[in-house]
């Protein structure tokens, strides 16, 4: 499904990435743990079609499509998503709104009528329940005045409502207390399929004891430096980073 | 060759009426004025005299077809005052019969109810300052009389409409409303300008006089003016304890300059002052609001909000002035723009002037782009750029709209906001 060969990018004259690989298919959950300032933000950007970044080699292929070709918003209808660590308030646009917009373009790319009313409400709800987030949050403003919380279960939401093939979840644990944890974890858990594939930056093995990843996958310095099974999670809990410098020789 | 070089012949062919000698005094007063050059401080970011038509044509004769172009019209319940292409429309208007309430032609009304006309007309602007004011005066046609009489609490809102048909570029309407609402009394009020047909020029003047502890709401609406250009006074007087909440909505326009005047001349008056224009392409949008703080304890809130496009320019010129007996004012001012393209651009310029010392007056100008990361986040999720834009358009222009009172007017603003910026949630 997702393809990353030797990709090397820069913001400015600060190189991020420097020869990252990494390989997803369809059906699998991969973790991505590393220190902070390592890029993995900038990895999930990339793939999401942030412009600020600069690629000066490698290359990303989407269902064999190179995905660099495509705009953030194609990249979107096509199946990938971005759980952003960092959700974005609009203030004046409702999460309905909102939804109703992404939802239509997506069914737009794919040579389908707007969505009916009465349907898509009832997929809300399902949607909303399924991360056990409040009716009166989706005709609020987007993530205005929503706690750390509420702001990662509205992107699990909107991952639910958007039904993608290829999922990021940029740290959306950090700041989750045990229960939205859970809550945000079983909704990952439910969603998942043999058709669709996760990508899980985290800091914590914590969360992989809800979402079980298949890969683990150490990234340090702007490459993947080591991959291993759910026990490397584990083994990095314990012995912290500076066993893997050690381990890589970096 | 411009109009003001045979003013003198055409100010001979229009008709004598109840008005000689004011329109005389304005006239010598528009003589010594002219029109504003870049020169003129007011005037410094709006050319407008090289755009004016050739001849000063007040008004022409009315074509058909007006009720499909108030397609809003029927829908909502009102008394609608129709005036084409500057000539009040008797067959086109409809009124609805209040006690307490006069509302009709100012040409047909005025002489009616000549003292409160001779009270009121040509006494809330200031024609040895305001060149078009006084050149409005001079040759002012018709508008809307609008007369409510004191505890009467207008029912149905009172919509004046200015429909613009006339195949001919060159009619430079003159029209004039004159409004006095007495003490305790209460009453809605919008005011449309719709151009339908070609370039047009008009310059609008609306003296508003609200008694002690009288309430209005007026919406200046310009919608559908993608070709004209224009000049609006809203002049409005407060009494003691008067309530006045102005909007102008401003989706189109090849220039348009507004005049919004406050004078706060009872103590524990109120006055809102909104705004929300849209600029694409060539538009130039001025929006000039005065705010005279002259007595104590009033209070004025300001909000304009602009997004311009394309090459399109915008003006604000905020100016609050608080006399020296206007101790314990409270005055807000808050005006932002965002500039949607590189070519864009925006003079923004907030004014306070005060002589009292016990006073709150606090101001905020922003010029700003639109947010990346805003903009990303719609974007991951598939919505196409020019929606995404619409989308964030939408949600910063928004709050002027939620404001308007009048739930239809609302409703029919929101629907206009949206398919201005082409999206559909
Ligand atoms: N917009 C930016 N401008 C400059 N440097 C940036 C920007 N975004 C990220 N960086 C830098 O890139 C590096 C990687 O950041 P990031 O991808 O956020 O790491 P992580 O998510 O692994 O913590 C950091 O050193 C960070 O300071
Ligand atoms: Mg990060």
């Amino acid at each position: 499904m997702l393809e990353i060969k030797n990709l090397h990018a820069k913001i400015g004259d600060k190189e991020i990435l420097k020869g990252l690989n990494l390989t997803v298919k369809a059906g699998e959950v991969h973790a991505i743990m590393g220190p902070n300032g390592t890029g993995k933000s900038t990895l999930a950007s990339i793939i999401a079609g942030k412009e600020d970044y600069e690629i000066t080699a490698g290359e990303i292929l989407f269902e064999g499509k190179n995905l660099l070709d495509l705009s953030p918003d194609e990249r979107a209808r096509e199946g990938v998503f971005l759980a952003f660590q960092y959700p974005v308030e609009i203030p004046g646009v409702s999460t309905t709104n909102f939804m109703k917009a992404a939802v239509n373009a997506k069914r737009k790319h794919h040579g389908q009528e707007p969505i009916v009313a009465k349907e898509f409400l009832a997929m809300m709800n399902e949607k909303r329940q399924l991360v056990e987030l409040d009716k009166s949050y989706l005709s609020r403003s987007i993530n205005e005045g929503f706690s750390g919380g509420e702001k990662k279960r509205n992107e699990i939401f909107q991952m639910a409502m958007l039904d993608p093939k290829l999922a990021i979840l940029d740290e959306t644990d950090s700041g989750l207390d045990i229960d939205a944890l859970r809550i945000v974890a079983d909704g990952v858990n439910k969603l998942k399929s043999k058709n669709n594939a996760f990508l899980v930056i985290t800091h914590y093995q914590r969360l992989l004891n809800y979402i079980v990843p298949d890969f683990v996958h150490i990234m340090y310095d702007g490459r993947v430096v080591k991959t291993g099974d759910k026990s490397l999670a584990l083994k990095m809990e314990e012995r912290g980073y500076d066993w893997i410098k050690e381990e890589v020789g970096v | 060759m411009s109009f003001t070089d045979n003013i003198e012949t055409i100010f001979e062919t229009i008709d004598k009426d109840n008005l000689s000698a004011v329109r005389e005094s304005a006239l010598s007063s528009f003589k010594t004025l002219g029109l504003p050059s870049a020169r003129h401080e007011e005037w410094k970011y709006t050319h407008i005299k090289t755009k004016l038509p050739e001849t000063l044509r007040l008004v022409a004769s009315q074509e058909s077809q007006v009720a499909s172009k108030l397609k809003y019209f029927n829908s909502i319940k009102g008394t609608k005052l129709v005036f084409i292409n500057g000539v009040f429309s008797a067959e086109s208007s409809v009124i609805i019969d209040q006690s307490g309430l006069t509302v009709g032609s100012l040409k047909e009304l005025s002489s009616q109810h000549e003292a409160i006309f001779t009270k009121h007309f040509n006494k809330a602007t200031d024609i040895s300052k305001e060149n078009f004011a006084a050149l409005n005066t001079a040759f002012a046609q018709d508008g809307a009389f609008i007369y409510v009489k004191k505890n009467t609490i207008v029912e149905a809102p009172v919509f004046v409409f200015h429909i613009y048909d006339h195949a001919s570029a060159d009619i430079f309407t003159q029209s004039r409303n004159l409004i006095v609402v007495e003490e305790n009394a209460d009453i809605t009020i919008v005011e449309d300008f719709q151009n339908n047909n070609g370039e047009k020029f008009y310059n609008h003047v609306s003296e508003v006089f609200i008694g002690q502890n009288a309430e209005v709401n007026y919406s200046l609406l310009q919608l559908h003016n993608q070709h004209t250009t224009s000049v609006n006074y809203v002049e409005a007087r407060l009494e003691k304890d008067a309530r006045y909440h102005i909007t102008t909505v401003t989706l189109d326009g090849k220039l348009v300059r507004n005049n919004i005047n406050a004078y706060m001349d009872g103590e524990n008056s109120l006055a809102t002052l909104n705004g929300l224009y849209i600029g694409k392409e060539a538009n130039h949008i001025d929006n000039h609001i005065l705010v005279d703080h002259r007595v104590p304890n009033c209070n004025s809130h300001q909000v304009y909000k602009g997004v311009l496009d394309d090459q399109s320019t915008g003006v604000f010129n905020g100016k609050i002035f608080v006399q020296k007996d206007a101790q314990k004012t409270n005055a807000y001012q808050s005006s932002k723009a965002v500039l949607l393209s590189d070519e864009a651009s925006m003079n923004s310029k907030p004014q306070l002037e005060i002589f009292a010392d016990d006073v709150k007056c606090s101001h905020g100008a922003a010029i700003g782009q639109m947010s990346k990361n805003e903009l990303f986040y719609l974007l991951a999720r598939g919505i196409d750029k020019e929606t995404a834009r619409g989308i964030l358009t939408y949600a910063f222009a928004n709050e002027i709209i939620a404001a308007v009172k009048l739930p239809e007017l609302r409703t029919y603003l929101d629907d206009k906001l949206k398919e201005k910026l082409n999206i559909t949630i």
